[in-house]
């Protein structure tokens, strides 16, 4: 009895997940970028935006996502909360990657008081309960759109830091590290030019999870009230105005959420891609099915 | 094994105490004056310093430390600016909803995650389909599931009520929002584990011994899932037990999650802070419960104690 392979991951080729993601993201990043195109996210439209009860329509030629309870045009709030949500999630995901990097590289190659302080520290940041630190670091906090931000940054650099360090710790141990070191060469320059390189692909992975992870911690805090403050419209909160809706105008709850997820699966895609195009391995069973 | 557990509670109180002191310094550095929620709306100079003195705000850094940790060490946590309550009993009257929420969650997260996990790796007719549903999942924040939810089977099918409330009626859509949410997280590492069964030795040895199918799954293979689903749920139950913030704002479930996001509202800081202290300590308490857990079912890791 032959052993059956199982390819690892889907029965679809390997790249066709990342250019899936690039395409989506492109498609979302295209209509936050072309916001202004789809008309005013502020403008109350009486005429054709409300029904005569006074409640949201849905989709009409006007209004093609339909208009909110305030009557406002979805599409160009879906847009504009596009350009909000994004850029808060990107810019988090990056700074909290590029810290947590930071401290885990210095702490596992440095050792000593570094090390020692910089992993306790991860310890705490690792320790805490995500969306209940937000809150905290919300009421303390002054408002404003920076404030998810540095919320979202002081979250999240603690698992790159503990990945980041512990990969550090492995290369330290190599030969051309050691060789590196017995050549004299300075201690940073060691860092930059032989661990560094070697954390790349580690790096690349781990930013796409890592902004779809920060862009869904943008949604959540918006919604709880602790995000981007209105009226500003961002996803979250325009999900958090759509719950209230749910019974008489789901589609309030829908666009929103729909684009939020069109984002955070593309950079899921993205991820998907990058980690097929450095495989484990394939696996395999013995036992026949 | 004892040395493992002493080391183990030893770096949980390392943590937990560099906790404390973080949350003290967070409210010491940034700025915001308690004086403006306690006091009537314009305080005189008089009024704000006795109320500065009577909080002890008036006293240098270390000292307010040293008070804070010592009110800690005694459970506690404050007095709520909002409801004039101790906070340590404004949390332990919430603790027994999110406790039965974090436990269904759990239990949830297992009874979708196993059957998943096992049919994607024995059937690589479903795999591609399930991939895919996972990854649905994956890029929904649990609040978009919870509310998703609510729309299908709450208002759509009238199943479930919609306005809230702690019966056990009101409790499965809370459970399954989380769950789902687990969904592939614990589908992945059933998954993972399953593989590296399948393909190793033992697995080989029971095929040749002639061993049912059906055996060879429950009895070689399944075992060397649980240390790992075991580890996850601990973990899962920590992070749960310190609130599920974002399912009982939604489902108006009354747990200590709920409680944070009224008091976040309101800024009432001692709240706020209380409750990241409690869940700090239980995510704590609970990723060392998940290694002890592992040890015992996985009898390899016990070598790694250092």
């Amino acid at each position: 009895m032959a052993p059956i392979t199982i390819a690892s991951g889907w029965p679809i080729e390997a790249r066709r997940p990342l250019w899936g993601g690039i395409a989506l993201i492109g498609l979302i990043g295209g209509i936050a970028l072309l916001a202004p195109l789809f008309g005013d996210p502020y403008h109350q439209d009486f005429v054709h935006g409300l029904s005569p009860a006074g409640l949201p329509v849905g989709p009409t030629p006007a209004h093609p996502l339909g208009t909110d309870t305030l009557g406002r045009d979805v599409l160009a709030r879906v847009a504009l909360a596009g350009r909000v949500s994004l850029s808060i999630g990107i810019l988090a995901a990056f700074l909290s990657l590029a810290l947590g990097a930071t401290v885990g590289m210095f702490a596992g190659f440095y050792g000593g008081v570094l090390e020692a302080a910089g992993m306790r520290l991860t310890d705490i940041g690792l320790a805490l309960p995500t969306t209940l630190a937000g809150l905290a670091l919300t009421a303390l906090l002054p408002a404003g759109l920076l404030r998810p931000v540095a919320i979202i940054t002081l979250l999240f650099w603690a698992y790159p830091a503990r990945l980041v360090y512990n990969e550090t710790l492995r290369m330290r141990r190599r030969g051309f590290v050691e060789a590196a070191v017995a050549m004299g060469e300075a201690r940073h320059r060691i860092l930059l030019r032989h661990i560094l390189p070697h954390l790349r692909s580690l790096l690349l992975t781990y930013a796409p999870m890592n902004a779809a992870a920060a862009v869904m911690m943008e949604a959540t805090l918006s919604y709880l009230g602790a995000g981007v403050p209105l009226p500003t419209p961002s996803w979250g909160n325009m999900i958090s105005e759509g719950q209230g809706a749910l019974a008489f105008a789901p589609h309030l709850f829908l666009a929103p959420a729909a684009f939020l997820m069109l984002t955070t699966s593309g950079l899921l895609l993205i991820a998907e891609g990058l980690k097929r195009i450095h495989p484990e391995g394939a696996r395999f069973s013995w036992l026949a099915l | 094994m004892a040395r493992f557990i002493g080391m183990r509670v030893a770096h949980g109180a390392v943590t937990l105490l560099g906790l404390i002191v973080l949350t003290f310094a967070l409210q010491f550095i940034i700025p915001g004056d308690p004086v403006r929620m306690l006091a009537p709306r314009t305080p005189s100079e008089e009024v704000a310093r006795r109320i500065r003195a009577q909080l002890g705000l008036d006293r240098p850094w270390w000292e307010q430390l040293g008070r804070y940790l010592l009110r800690v060490a005694q459970g506690d946590l404050g007095e709520s600016y909002v409801r004039r309550q101790p906070v340590a009993r404004l949390i332990a009257g919430r603790l027994p909803a999110t406790a039965a929420l974090a436990l269904a969650g759990v239990l949830a997260e297992i009874l979708l995650g196993l059957p998943v996990g096992i049919a994607m790796a024995l059937s690589p007719r479903l795999r591609g389909l399930l991939s895919g549903l996972n990854l649905i999942l994956l890029s929904m924040p649990t609040f978009v599931i919870g509310i998703a939810l609510l729309l299908a089977l709450g208002f759509g099918a009238r199943l479930f009520p919609t306005t809230g409330g702690a019966g056990l009626r009101e409790l499965i859509l809370p459970a399954l929002t989380l769950g789902l949410a687990g969904t592939p997280w614990y589908a992945g590492v059933v998954r993972d584990r399953l593989e590296e069964s399948l393909g190793s030795s033992y697995v080989r040895m029971a095929v040749a011994k002639g061993l049912p199918n059906r055996w060879i799954l429950f009895r070689h293979c399944l075992p060397h899932v649980f240390p790992a689903l075991a580890t996850m749920a601990g973990m899962d139950l920590g992070a749960y037990l310190s609130g599920v913030v974002v399912v009982e704002a939604i489902f108006g479930w009354p747990g200590i999650g709920l409680l944070a996001v009224q008091a976040m509202q309101t800024l009432d800081r001692p709240v706020v802070m209380g409750t990241l202290l409690v869940g700090g300590a239980s995510v704590i308490a609970l990723n060392g419960v998940a290694d002890g857990l592992r040890m015992i079912l996985d009898p390899r890791t016990r070598e790694e104690v250092g």
